[in-house]
């Protein structure tokens, strides 16, 4: 059975239908076509899915979309506004650290969260925040390079 | 690191990629996006048993649940026989016909029984629930060796003994050279399999048309591949069947080098149903679907006391699994590139053997069948080095080939740039070999050394093998804002294509990188190319690429000259624009010329309109198709720094040095890219990576990223440097060469080798667990 | 996921509502927490008959209060805000807490939940074995009220607890131990993601002469069926001066107390081997933390 549910993402309020075993990661893609959000394993181990809700990064294949009702989510599509890239958005591009591009999306959202909590971080809470992202083209260099960056910019 | 070179407008610039800026902000272009109005889902019934036949299957109570829309079973797919890899043709000698898509038999726990298409992939998952199989299973064998051996479990009644090739290389007298030899080394090396987990599952979407012609978008290393796979396996002409190249794919590192069973379900479905129909692989479908093929490599060497070579002799037993597939072709790679040419020693020979038994199948990964081999060679250099008390870059430089010697696979071509001795001695000194200490004399518990590893003889994509495709195309168009369009077969993988391509057709055009676009393509639009592998597409498309824009300038020339009332002789391209020679003030922009060559009779000017020619009229373009000119060879060597917890085995990688010949760089940042992740998945085999069997029953108990274990940012080390020797290759575009997969060959013999330095413990067998470490320890 | 049976996801606001709707669901319910051994659950094949999922986030079961002697922390406090609290760093007898979430995906500690992490009772897990190293027992709120249940008792078996239908975790209880006390835990293994080939938690309580007066050694990751006690170990440190030679003689007792699992990540060998190894340093670790 269906449930109908309000999400907030991204400053908007979705009003859409879910199923109770609907992962959050499920429902942004297949529900409100919010595609930046991957499914690398849908198990909790590449962190391709990572969104923040209420400001922290988070597995969305790990959670329910009806556990995530009156939280804050916010995606890679959340980050841009008008046009205009997040800092951490351009020092990924300006370090060179998008090859595929895959993980990206989910290495910005958990970049942004760590920024978040801790504007200025060391190289080694750089490597650890990121932990939870699995990346096969870059060898993490110019990603963590890239937080680097965008952190001396904030 | 930019490099300045003021004589070039694109080429040794780390010019940003376009398609960055789209992946940061949710890279609509990957595969797994796509979606079609009344698209239906896949899914596959995969065998529980690793060897098993079936006896019968029953789909009505699947095919009863509401919205299940068509069911396949091995009795509804063609039984034409086929080989999935992509990049030779489907009979080539070297091809090994052996897989159906749906098969009665099963030889891998995993691999497909049936496959069922509904409205979505929940009703799809339920109801491979309510397929109903009868297996009769069969005796199953999971060892090669055991496979070899008399009375074991046969896979195929056409191969006797499981083999599926066992070629035979030899040269001069190995006796003889075994006889001369001062020392004789003898050693057993082993690597596992591991998957190149690339981040977007294989996915694709087939459709038909109403006249029955196929259309697939596919998350594929090569699009022409894919249609003449596909074309074959379901018995239709080619030009029945479209593949639309995804502009960009999340990674491939030679997993998607093989047309996956997805994609002629997909396409069989989409004929039963006339609807387009999807199938994502779960993670766990992938971990069974692809991988390195082990191998095990048993070396036997012969030496003077100086280290010269006298005799090389290998066995290579190289698990093939359940199908031929790549393990036809990796074990020949592997024993050539891999074992008998990176060094020069009269006396060698080479015994390989792919060998099938009841695992998962093998596939394509960088490097393809040398990391297997390098960690043989490299390791036993090493061990030989430490016996005969020599320095293993001096070593390797005795034995080594020179520049201008003739290429040892294909003595047509010669080794025109080939600076192996600059990457040993740059990086010698950048990691600071000279200080390196004896074995395992470190103190404490925690222990540092330094090891090397080279990779000396590789390819430029796949000229001189006699049955690979090696062609290429493109289409370079000038549009009227001065911009130029290209248009390549070649897929990017994440590895640059996009970029480095544009910036060679944006070099022969004299402009900026940003100024050429590659365009959307597919089998119907564009030329052949062969597929994104062999380190090939910087070198060979990038050939193809060149000679388009100069086909295409050639034109810009004439229409300008024409215009500028000079002969084409006389005009020039400087920096976008076409002057007259030694006349710089009459000249026009790419733009204007183009304008002209599109506009139609009467061009309005400001002095009123004026006619224009009929030699002036019609797209500026230029197409190219042909094989590369050469075959040149990049060098490579790597220095690692680990430090070793002699307690608990662990290991930790301090720090990297790579050294390549690469020829001219073409994008910087790019190419210490590649080399990094490079790394990134040489330390995984090295060290941690492993696809894990229950050997009772074939279940792969590693099909997910908690247990397979690939390197994270933590474990990586923070220091990887890479020098870039530039030799300027005279046949390659701007001087390129290639880069793209040595440096995953040299990580796991560099990093047991510093194992060595620091420990004094030899680790034969890959991974190198810490369980592993701390028994070469002697301490379990 | 493979939920092919769940019908609703509740949110009750109360542990009676919780305790109602275990009681009308029973086999059919499962408490959420953070959710993120779902995963693992489902990979498992132990979700199919789960028709309802009781979220207990809504509890204001997120506090963590030391009080009395006992420090309290409610079941929903995720990973996170354990870490972020400032005893953790500053407590030398927590210090097994705090090593132990180290090891953990910011993702993973983001969701995942104090209650979640022992209620799974998944002996690979970091958390339980830290809890259980500072004697903590868990508060289990059921139909005949709440009752304590020590987590030396509560771990039955892989997916088997102490908890009898219609329980559920409403708060761990950690006693506040003398003054001289620290702790400190150890993984091997370095994937973030990846569960403990072997872990240990140890805690040291040194009495007025130096001496150690109590000693708590716990075991976790491949040890068998639920977390080990070193209790060979804890006896041979007791009542002695911990210094080199003692932690060395101490470790070396582990053997006796350890019967660990082979399987395709390490043997049990191996796993005997490091066990020694890690107990040491973790004691050397633990004793740093109170000079």
């Amino acid at each position: 059975m269906k449930k109908i549910l309000n999400l907030q993402v991204n400053g908007e309020t979705h009003e859409i239908a879910v199923n109770p075993a609907d992962t959050l990661l499920h429902v942004l893609r297949e529900g409100l076509g919010l595609i930046g959000t991957k499914r690398g394993c849908d198990s909790g181990g590449c962190g391709c899915c990572t969104v923040l809700v209420d400001g922290k990064a988070v597995y969305s294949c790990m959670l329910l979309a009806l556990s995530a009702v009156g939280k804050s989510i916010v995606t890679i599509e959340g980050l841009s506004t008008d046009g205009k890239l997040d800092p951490l958005q351009e020092a990924f591009i300006k370090a060179g650290a998008v090859q595929c591009g895959f993980c990206v999306c989910g290495m910005i959202i958990s970049s942004k969260g760590l920024l978040m909590e801790n504007p200025h971080p060391k190289e080694a809470e750089i490597r650890q925040a990121l932990s939870g992202n699995l990346c096969r083209c870059t060898g993490y260099h110019k990603i963590v390079e890239a937080v680097r960056i965008a952190s001396a910019h904030s | 690191m930019a490099r300045k070179n003021s004589a070039t407008t694109a080429i040794g610039k780390s010019a940003p990629r376009p398609d960055a800026y789209e992946k940061v902000t949710g890279g609509k272009g990957f595969t797994i996006n796509l979606k079609l109005p009344g698209m239906l889902h896949a899914r596959i019934l995969r065998s529980p048993y690793p060897h098993a036949r079936i006896r019968r299957i029953d789909t009505s109570r699947a095919e009863k649940l509401p919205g299940v829309k068509a069911v396949l079973t091995p009795k509804d797919v063609p039984q034409t026989k086929f080989s999935p890899v992509l990049f030779e043709p489907t009979l080539a000698a070297t091809m090994v016909q052996d897989m159906l898509i749906l098969s009665d038999r099963i030889r891998y726990a995993g691999e497909p029984v049936a496959a069922l298409a509904a409205t979505s992939v929940e009703i799809a998952e339920e109801a491979l629930g309510l397929i109903d199989v009868d297996y009769e299973v069969l005796p199953a064998v999971f060892d090669p060796e055991e496979a070899l051996k008399p009375g074991a479990p046969q896979l195929y009644e056409t191969a006797p003994n499981n083999v599926a090739v066992g070629p035979v290389f030899s040269f001069g007298d190995i006796e003889k050279g075994f006889a001369e030899a001062d020392y004789i080394f003898e050693g057993t090396y082993e690597t596992q399999r591991v998957h190149t987990c690339y981040m977007e599952p294989r996915v694709c979407v087939a459709d038909t048309d109403s006249r029955g012609r196929l259309t697939i978008w596919s998350s594929t290393q090569h699009i022409f591949g894919l249609r003449e796979k596909l074309a074959f396996a379901l018995g239709l002409p080619e030009s029945q069947v479209r593949v639309m190249k995804p502009p960009y794919i999340g990674g491939g590192f030679g997993g998607k080098l093989d047309m996956g069973l997805h994609e002629p379900i997909c396409a069989l479905f989409s004929m039963k149903t006339r609807r387009p129909v999807r199938l994502e692989q779960t993670r766990y479908e992938e971990f069974i679907s692809t991988t390195r093929n082990p191998i095990k490599m048993y070396l036997k060497t012969g030496v003077k006391k100086d280290g010269t070579f006298t005799a090389r002799y290998a066995k290579s037993i190289l698990d093939t699994g359940a199908h031929a597939t790549h393990g036809a072709i990796v074990v020949m790679v592997h024993g050539f590139f891999g074992f008998l040419l990176p060094y020069r020693c009269e006396n060698k020979k080479w015994e390989g053997c792919s060998v099938y038994t009841n695992n998962m199948v093998g596939g394509g990964y960088r490097g393809y069948g040398c990391p297997q081999g390098a960690f043989a060679v490299e390791s036993q250099i090493d061990e030989i080095c430490e016996k005969l008390k020599l320095d293993p870059v001096e070593f390797r430089l005795k034995n080594a080939h020179k520049e201008g010697d003739p290429h040892p696979f294909n003595p047509g071509f010669t080794l025109s740039t080939y600076r192996f001795e600059d990457c040993l001695v740059q990086g010698a000194e950048r990691i600071g070999w000279s200080e390196r200490k004896a074995a395992g004399s470190g103190r404490g518990s925690k222990k540092k050394g330094i090891g090397l590893a080279t990779q000396p003889l590789w390819v430029s994509g796949c000229m001189g093998f006699p049955d690979i495709y090696e062609h290429s195309g493109a289409i370079v168009k000038l549009n009227v804002d001065g911009t130029a369009d290209l248009a390549v077969a070649t897929v990017d993988l994440g590895s640059g294509q996009i970029i480095t391509l544009s910036q060679i057709a944006a070099e022969e055009l004299t402009l900026s990188p940003d100024k050429v676009r590659v365009t959307a393509a597919d089998t119907d639009t564009v030329p052949f190319d062969a597929p994104a592998h062999a380190s090939r597409v910087t070198y060979s498309t990038g050939n193809a690429v060149k000679a388009a824009a100069a086909s295409a300038k050639k034109r810009l020339l004439e229409v300008a000259a024409s215009l500028l009332e000079a002969s084409p002789e006389d005009v020039e391209l400087v920096e976008g624009t076409v002057r007259v020679k030694g006349a710089p003030k009459k000249s026009m922009n790419i733009a204007d010329v183009v304008k002209r060559a599109e506009s139609p009779f009467l061009v309005m000017t400001a002095q009123g309109p004026q006619p224009t020619s009929v030699q002036e009229k019609g797209t500026i373009i230029g197409v190219s198709s042909m094989a590369p000119p050469s075959n040149p060879s990049p060098a490579t060597a790597e220095f690692v720094e680990v430090e070793v917890d002699t307690e608990t085995g662990e290991v930790d990688v301090l720090r990297v040095v790579y050294a390549h010949d690469i020829g001219r760089v073409i994008n910087p940042q790019g190419a210490e890219g590649q080399v990094e992740g490079g790394f990134q998945q040489g330390m995984g085999f090295a060290l941690s990576e492993k696809i894990s069997f229950d050997q009772s029953n074939g279940a792969c108990l590693s099909g997910d990223f908690l247990n397979y274990k690939m390197p994270t940012a933590p474990e990586m080390p923070t220091q990887i440097e890479s020098i870039f020797i530039e030799s300027n290759e005279p046949t390659g575009p701007f001087g390129a060469k290639s880069l793209a997969e040595p440096c995953v060959i040299v990580p796991a013999p560099a990093i047991a080798n510093a194992i060595y330095n620091a420990t004094g413990a030899r680790v034969r067998q890959l991974p190198i667990t810490p369980e592993r470490v701390l028994a070469a320890l002697g301490k379990l | 996921m493979a939920f092919s049976k769940l019908k609703e996801v509740y949110t009750p606001q109360s542990s009676e509502e919780v305790v109602k709707l275990l009681k009308q669901h029973g086999h059919g319910a499962l408490i959420l927490g953070g959710g993120t051994f779902l995963h693992g659950l489902s990979a498992r094949g132990l979700l199919p008959d789960v028709e309802a999922l009781i979220d207990i986030q809504k509890l204001g079961l997120d506090y963590f209060t030391p009080s009395n002697g006992v420090v309290k922390t409610g079941a929903s406090v995720t990973f996170t805000a354990l870490e972020k609290q400032p005893e953790l760093t500053k407590a030398p007898w927590l210090g097994v807490l705090k090593d132990a979430l180290e090891y953990i995906p910011v993702q993973v500690k983001n969701m995942a939940t104090v209650g979640g992490s022992l209620a799974s009772s998944l002996p690979l897990f970091d958390l339980p074995v830290a809890f259980m190293t500072l004697k903590g027992s868990v508060v289990a709120a059921g139909p005949k009220g709440n009752r304590k249940i020590s987590l030396d008792e509560f771990f039955k078996g892989q997916f088997e607890n102490a908890l009898q239908r219609g329980e559920f975790i409403t708060e761990v209880l950690l006693p506040v131990p003398p003054r001289r006390t620290a702790s400190a835990f150890l993984k091997n293994e370095k994937h973030a993601n990846a569960l403990a080939i072997l872990n240990v938690g140890v805690s040291i309580t040194l009495d007025k002469a130096g001496k150690c007066e109590e000693a708590r050694v716990v075991f976790g990751g491949g040890v068998g069926d639920v977390p080990v006690r070193g209790r060979s170990c804890e006896n041979a440190l007791e009542g002695k001066r911990p210094n080199k030679e003692l932690l060395k003689l101490a470790s070396e007792t582990v053997e006796a107390d350890l019967n660990p699992i082979s399987d395709h990540r390490a043997s049990a060998k191996y796993r005997k081997a490091i066990a020694k190894v890690l107990v040491e340093r973790a004691f050397e670790t633990a004793l740093q933390k109170l000079n």
